[in-house]
């Protein structure tokens, strides 16, 4: 049994409040000073604590490993907020026992824009990662852990020899979340799945006083593992689980700690990072005819696209991108791009009831999902103009 | 993110029930068809629901009618039985504070709560409730004179309506009635807030019922054609109607095509004119006056977006009424309506950029619009006056309970 501890680090670039009133006027559809004092805030609680916590697991433990992905928006922020972040990560990596992964550079819904977005955005986000980390990925995740047949064939032109996707029994059909898959119609394609029970204790239930099996220590939690069936077990989560999504004072950095020592007192049990658990022997196919990913309880793009207000402003962006295209300004590209970030289209999700609302709330930053799309809708609006001024497209209104 | 609707002040779901029916006499001011403003619709909805709980209410008015009847209400005002005399109604409209205490204004109120305080033939009678300022001494000295408690329902204060320059004489008989009354109810948080601070009302007996609205069978029709921004209202300082026009001002040029629509009188009348023709928008700017029930209805069917952008307002029942008609509302932060609604957009009430920019975005996204108006219609009228109704009642028990009859 192997352990894929997989961590994803990522911040987009929030909207400013741009009014309607703005259009036309030049401002940045971005709060850069916003954007950076709550990368410094999380920087302070989440990412030097735990990165300092991994290590030195990875200094004491010569058996630990583990996988990152870090997003284009996320390293621009970090190199203005806090350098000293990227030293960290760049130090991690050149242990040779944390792999990175590709992904868009954007966090973006790309995967549904026509193409060539998808490669162009997935291009970019290797180049950052050659240029600042002298690392070559193998390995794919798709924003939010979108997953589909046809983004396993997008990952087999791109040369990639794996893919993440959930492991969810929608998909499996009795199949083992824990065994060992390749994409059915890319057989060169591995995939490595997310164990979501094992995941989500930690990423969801660790801080909550409510759950039978609280508090959790690293020692049951690696007795979990050890006790699970299969070959891989794949530890999915955000890297802001680690002192962010729950706080330090819930203990969850000395269990970050605790937990190499925990899993090293269990026999045949070890870790991986997703370019070692991607080798092995040959595996069963599997197919995923929709996109689904790791979000909300439906496990689909929902959380982004579910209501009027998300798809209305997502069809909005991909008919500015065909001016954007056109309008060939690297300037203008690079803020439609940023629009593309899935982030944005979540704050837009609205739900009366139920335990994704809270969820969905936690990570906005708007009084509204109306006031969300108002303020999206204007920024694209406003790009869109643009675009069409450099085209020379006579502007109605 | 939206304010939790049940807070400690509000009353909890476990609502409290009398033993028996309950005979109230409500002081009042309005009643239907004759109102100028939202306490009327208050006393006939509440009534109304009061009587199909079983309860029997005397309603005290200062005016002689006509009364729209309602089963199990009965009305008195000074000088008869309903429908005997015809006599002049000695009373300017209401919340006009325009006079001093040696008017005729004055005497009649003074008037009135003799009446009250002397009310003949009153027996049976369970607990006295009595709305905002001019009948409270009455009320009171009736409770105390029939030895029931005094319930008194707060729907805006002095400080409010005069924008923070009180009449001292008005506020003297709100404080009065506060001291008075067994129990208070606030119609939001942000007033209890106030009775309490400036009021000094004791803190366990100010509850919070808020207003409510009735379903009404018109839903928002939507033209893309025929774009309406509307504001209904009194034309007071506190309405803040002059942010509602200078934000049309700054939305006019990019849509040629949209109709500010006012409606409502007041005193502010001829100054927003001529601020209208200052900002040089008249042709897009139209004052309608008083309207009725029905036209204001046909109005919400017709229009895109409404805006109440009231410097104070205690609760704001017309954006809650919009609210209700399906239309997408933008409400100031401060407005008691903003603490039940998620579904709004909340502006600063000085913010006249603000306002306007969200007016843009609802006349400029359909998708916007109708997903504001349909969460607003669903949070306006997920809950009604029969909630409302059984939420009095259950601090008329209180009352009772408190033993506190003055």
């Amino acid at each position: 049994m192997k352990i894929v501890l997989y961590l994803h680090m990522h911040q987009p670039w929030r909207l400013a409040r741009f009014r309607y009133l703005d259009l036309g006027s030049g401002r940045s559809y971005f709060d850069l000073e916003r954007n950076l004092t709550i990368f410094r805030g999380i920087a302070e609680r989440c990412y030097r604590p735990a990165l300092d916590r991994l290590a030195q697991a990875l200094e004491e433990h010569s058996e630990f490993r583990f996988s990152l992905s870090i997003t284009g928006t996320f390293l621009e922020q970090a190199r203005l907020a806090a350098p000293d972040v990227l030293d960290r990560l760049r130090a991690l990596h050149s242990t040779g026992r944390v792999a990175l992964l590709a992904e868009t550079y954007y966090h973006s819904l790309s995967f549904l824009v026509p193409a060539p977005e998808l490669h162009d955005e997935v291009q970019m986000h290797r180049e950052m990662l050659r240029k600042e980390f002298g690392a070559t990925p193998k390995v794919l995740r798709m924003t939010e852990l979108a997953y589909s047949d046809d983004l396993a064939r997008f990952a087999e032109r791109e040369r990639f020899n794996g893919m993440l996707a959930e492991g969810w029994e929608g998909i499996l059909r009795g199949g083992s979340p824990t065994a060992r898959y390749c994409a059915a119609p890319a057989p060169t394609v591995m995939l490595l799945l997310r164990h979501y029970p094992l995941s989500d204790d930690v990423g969801f239930r660790f801080s909550s006083t409510g759950w039978n099996e609280f508090p959790l220590t690293a020692e049951k939690y690696a007795g979990w593992i050890a006790s699970t069936p299969g070959e891989l077990v794949g530890l999915f989560m955000d890297f802001e689980t680690f002192g962010e999504h729950h706080a330090a004072r819930t203990g969850i950095l000395e269990f970050l700690s605790a937990l190499p020592r925990a899993v090293r007192t269990h026999p045949g049990v070890d870790w991986a990072t997703v370019d070692e658990a991607i080798q092995g022997p040959p595996r069963e196919p599997l197919s995923v005819p929709y996109t689904m990913s790791w979000a909300d309880q439906n496990r689909d793009l929902g959380a982004w696209l579910g209501n009027d207000l998300q798809r209305s402003a997502f069809e909005a962006a991909k008919k500015v991108g065909l001016a954007v295209r056109q309008a060939n300004d690297p300037e203008i590209l690079m803020d439609w791009r940023k629009l593309l970030t899935s982030d944005h289209f979540y704050y837009m999700y609205v739900s009366g009831h139920g335990a994704d609302q809270g969820v969905h709330e936690y990570f906005s930053s708007y009084d509204s999902p109306y006031d969300a799309y108002a303020n999206y809708m204007n920024a694209l609006t406003d790009l869109r103009r643009r675009a069409h001024e450099r085209l020379g497209v006579p502007i109605l209104k | 993110m939206p304010v939790p609707r049940a807070g400690r002040d509000v009353p909890s779901r476990r609502l409290l029930v009398p033993t028996r029916p309950l005979h109230i006499v409500m002081v009042g001011w309005e009643w239907p068809p004759s109102h100028t403003g939202g306490l009327g619709v208050h006393s006939f909805e509440l009534c109304k629901e009061l009587t199909k709980l079983g309860h029997r209410i005397t309603f005290l008015t200062p005016f002689p009618g006509p009364f729209t009847p309602v089963p199990g209400v009965t009305f008195r005002y000074p000088g008869g039985p309903v429908g005997e005399t015809q006599t002049v109604s000695p009373f300017p409209p209401a919340y006009w504070t325009g006079d001093t205490p040696d008017s005729p204004f004055w005497n009649a109120t003074d008037g009135y709560n003799t009446w009250v305080a002397e009310l003949s033939e009153a027996e049976g009678v369970d607990v006295v409730h009595v709305h905002d300022w001019f009948g409270t001494d009455g009320a009171a000295a009736l409770a105390h004179r029939l030895r029931c408690p005094l319930v008194m329902t707060v729907h805006s204060t002095e400080y409010d309506r005069s924008l923070g320059h009180p009449w001292q004489h008005i506020l003297e008989r709100e404080e009065r009635g506060i001291a008075a009354a067994a129990r208070v109810i606030a119609v939001s948080r942000h007033l209890r807030h106030q009775l309490i601070e400036r009021y000094h009302g004791d803190p366990r007996k100010v509850r919070v019922i808020y207003n409510a609205v009735r379903p009404s069978e018109r839903l928002a029709q939507i033209d893309p054609h025929r774009r309406v921004v509307l504001f209904v209202g009194r034309l007071a300082a506190m309405k803040g109607v002059d942010t509602f026009l200078r934000a049309a001002g700054r939305v006019v040029p990019q849509f040629p095509d949209v109709l500010f629509v006012i409606a409502g009188e007041g005193s502010e009348y001829s100054r927003l004119l001529h601020l209208t023709a200052a900002l040089g928008i008249g042709d897009q700017v139209m004052f309608l006056g008083k309207v009725s029930d029905e036209e204001r209805e046909i109005l919400l069917a017709g229009s895109s977006v409404f805006v109440l952008p009231s410097v104070v307002e205690p609760f704001g029942i017309a954006a809650l009424e919009a609210m209700a008609a399906g239309v997408p509302v933008i409400i100031s932060k401060t407005s008691g309506v903003a603490e039940i609604t998620s579904g709004a957009f909340r502006v600063d009430f000085w913010d006249v950029d603000e306002f306007a920019s969200r007016i843009a975005e609802l006349l400029e996204y359909p998708t916007l619009r109708k997903a504001m108006g349909e969460q607003g219609r669903w949070e306006a009228l997920r809950e009604g006056w029969p909630e409302r109704a059984r939420e009095t009642v259950s601090v008329y028990v209180e009352s009772l309970r408190a033993g506190d009859s003055r």
